[in-house]
């Protein structure tokens, strides 16, 4: 069970629903040596990996979920699920009302999936070939299109890249431009998978703003997955974090900070490089004249950590945070390992 | 399936691969000279039998280049309409985890397969030389073709094609269970049929004929078409034997390539090659 599991949804508001969802992988294990040859022929050794088990979550529509978990712990394999690319073994799949395996064809109309490590473009076209083609393939109305490609060019900066070949185009633009495509028929639900792999900066913060516009203004249900957690925080309003393939935790992510004995972070900037010593902190680490520490969140605490601070000489600035969600689910990872 | 659908997503690649055209038309043209000269190629040595051995392999010279201009056609029709995307070479895309792709698609799976592959500019060469070769042969023979004639060598021309993807398919299915060692299954049996379908098997022994007719079907893909249109239908069979060959074989293929979707969809392929994902 899921540590914080989320209240029943009316039928009619769910973009996802998962119902006891098992999925088992079999491994061959082969050694390669010569004394196993006969082995190997007749009788293989396998391994049984189970890639979910008994996962059960429904998502809102309009909601902008993220979907975590450390390697290996199924998040693919749910979305493959949900994309109708994958059969589960047991359980009961509902995306946006269909079916993925029987009403694939209707529910494509609808959805939107990109995998981070591939893509949908036509590889030796220029990109705004592979826009032509989804408005035929989608059978897109052409208002529609005009409308969301105008919008998706301008919010993704991808103008001046129309007539590039989409080989020759950089990772990050590429990323936009399987965005853009993504969106041109006004799908209902987006599924990304890994969609910030090995983006820099500048484009991940491209990606993550229109995003939040998308399902801010158009209502659009996201669900994402990402190994990048502060990302996560910052787009998504609710986590669900898998763990050996099943549900581990549902719910906000300030509700998973309580989870761990992770602090708030608080940062003391002295005009000293020596960090001061405060009875109500923890010091965790120096940088330059930057000291972090870590605090009881408690108010009381609080307020007698500022006093003491106040008192500090040469103090130049103070700056308080929430306890890092990166080290929070690290934090969880191991002890679920 | 809609068949104004069906021409809608045929105009959609055609004007995708005239783009191509028109856009690197030098190298195009590069392509096209270059698929004429290998067709021309690769049957003038058994043309040159059967100019230098009058009666090579039981047909005269003329038949021998009927046969011949109708293998080319043949390739042709397949190069316009399956060639791209690996369209006919279909375990490439199995086994490389690319169906996947298709998948993501609202469009049924045969429709997809059906349209995407067509390359009506690029990829004309072989069908040009194929149709040139085959009127020089039609003058050489001093047939007097009439319209039924022509129907019915269009309908051969496409159960050849029919035949042959229908065995790539079948083989392909191979590599829904063994994606790394049947990836390139589908260009071994286009291999082996390249190899064996331009001699005419007429002089044979009567038990590679039938074999060579059913079990590894290279002589339906222009010897027994050849010969009967020529109205010289061999090894006793009916003229129409290759439609009803292509239908087994199609019952079969799409039994087998069915269970394998499932077992893909069952299994996955966690194999996917990055570098574009139709190539």
């Amino acid at each position: 069970m899921p540590a914080s599991a989320s209240t029943a949804t009316p039928p009619s508001d769910i973009a996802v629903n998962l119902e006891q969802v098992t999925k088992r992988y079999l491994q061959w294990q082969r050694s390669g040596q010569v004394s196993n040859t006969l082995k190997n022929l007749l009788r293989p050794e396998q391994r049984v990996v189970v890639a979910l088990n008994q996962v059960s979550f429904q998502v809102r529509q309009g909601e902008f979920v993220a979907y975590a978990g450390a390697n290996g712990a199924g998040k693919s394999t749910t979305l493959k699920i949900l994309a109708g690319m994958l059969h589960p073994e047991t359980g009961k799949v509902e995306v946006l009302g269909y079916d993925p395996l029987q009403q694939r064809i209707p529910l494509m109309r609808e959805l939107g999936v990109l995998f981070g490590n591939r893509t949908e473009l036509w590889w030796d076209l220029p990109i705004q070939s592979s826009f032509a083609w989804k408005k035929v393939i989608w059978d897109i109305p052409e208002a529609t299109y005009q409308h969301n490609l105008e919008q998706a060019l301008e919010m993704l900066e991808l103008k001046p890249l129309l007539n590039t070949f989409a080989r020759e185009l950089s990772l990050g633009q590429r990323m936009r431009a399987d965005l853009a495509l993504l969106l041109l028929h006004s799908p209902k639900l987006i599924i990304l998978d890994e969609p910030t792999l090995g983006l820099d900066v500048l484009a991940k913060r491209r990606m993550i703003d229109y995003l939040k516009q998308l399902n801010r203004e158009k209502g659009v249900t996201v669900l994402i997955t990402s190994h990048d957690m502060d990302d996560l925080e910052e787009m998504a309003g609710r986590l669900l974090l898998l763990s050996h393939g099943e549900l581990a935790f549902d719910g906000t992510f300030d509700a998973l900070r309580k989870l761990t004995t992770i602090r708030r972070h608080i940062t003391v900037t002295t005009d000293s490089q020596v960090a001061p010593e405060l009875e109500r902190a923890t010091w965790l680490r120096s940088d330059g004249f930057a000291h972090l520490y870590e605090v009881n969140s408690d108010p009381r605490n609080m307020r007698l950590l500022l006093g003491e601070l106040a008192e500090q000489p040469g103090l130049v600035d103070i700056e308080t945070g929430k306890a890092p969600i990166e080290a929070v689910v690290a934090e969880l990872y191991r002890r679920w390992r | 399936m809609e068949v104004k659908r069906v021409f809608s997503l045929l105009g959609l690649y055609a004007r995708m691969d005239l783009a191509w055209f028109l856009r690197d038309t030098k190298h195009c043209l590069i392509c096209i000279l270059g698929d004429l000269l290998s067709n021309i190629a690769a049957i003038s040595g058994v043309f040159l039998l059967a100019l230098r051995f009058q009666n090579f392999g039981g047909m005269n010279d003329s038949e021998v280049l009927f046969m011949l201009s109708y293998l080319m056609a043949m390739s042709g029709i397949q190069e316009i309409f399956l060639r791209n995307c690996n369209v006919s070479y279909i375990s490439r895309r199995i086994g490389r985890g690319q169906l996947e792709h298709m998948l993501l698609l609202p469009l049924p799976l045969p429709l997809q397969l059906l349209t995407e592959g067509f390359i009506p500019f690029s990829g004309n060469g072989t069908l040009i030389s194929g149709f040139i070769l085959l009127r020089y042969s039609l003058l050489r023979l001093e047939l007097q073709p009439h319209g039924w004639w022509w129907l019915s060598l269009t309908g051969s021309l496409v159960l050849s094609v029919v035949t042959v993807i229908g065995a790539s398919y079948l083989f392909a299915t191979s590599a829904f269970y063994a994606p790394v060692a049947c990836e390139e299954i589908s260009s071994r049996v286009f291999g082996v049929a390249d190899a064996l379908k331009i001699f005419p098997l007429s002089g044979m022994p009567l038990g590679l004929q039938i074999t060579l007719c059913s079990v590894l079907p290279v002589g339906l893909l222009g010897w027994f078409p050849c010969l009967a249109l020529l109205g010289k239908a061999p090894l006793g069979l009916p003229g129409w034997f290759p439609l009803a060959f292509a239908a087994t074989l199609w019952l079969i293929t799409l039994t087998l390539f069915k269970k394998g979707l499932r077992h893909y969809a069952s299994i996955g392929i966690n194999r996917y090659s990055a570098i574009g994902h139709r190539r």
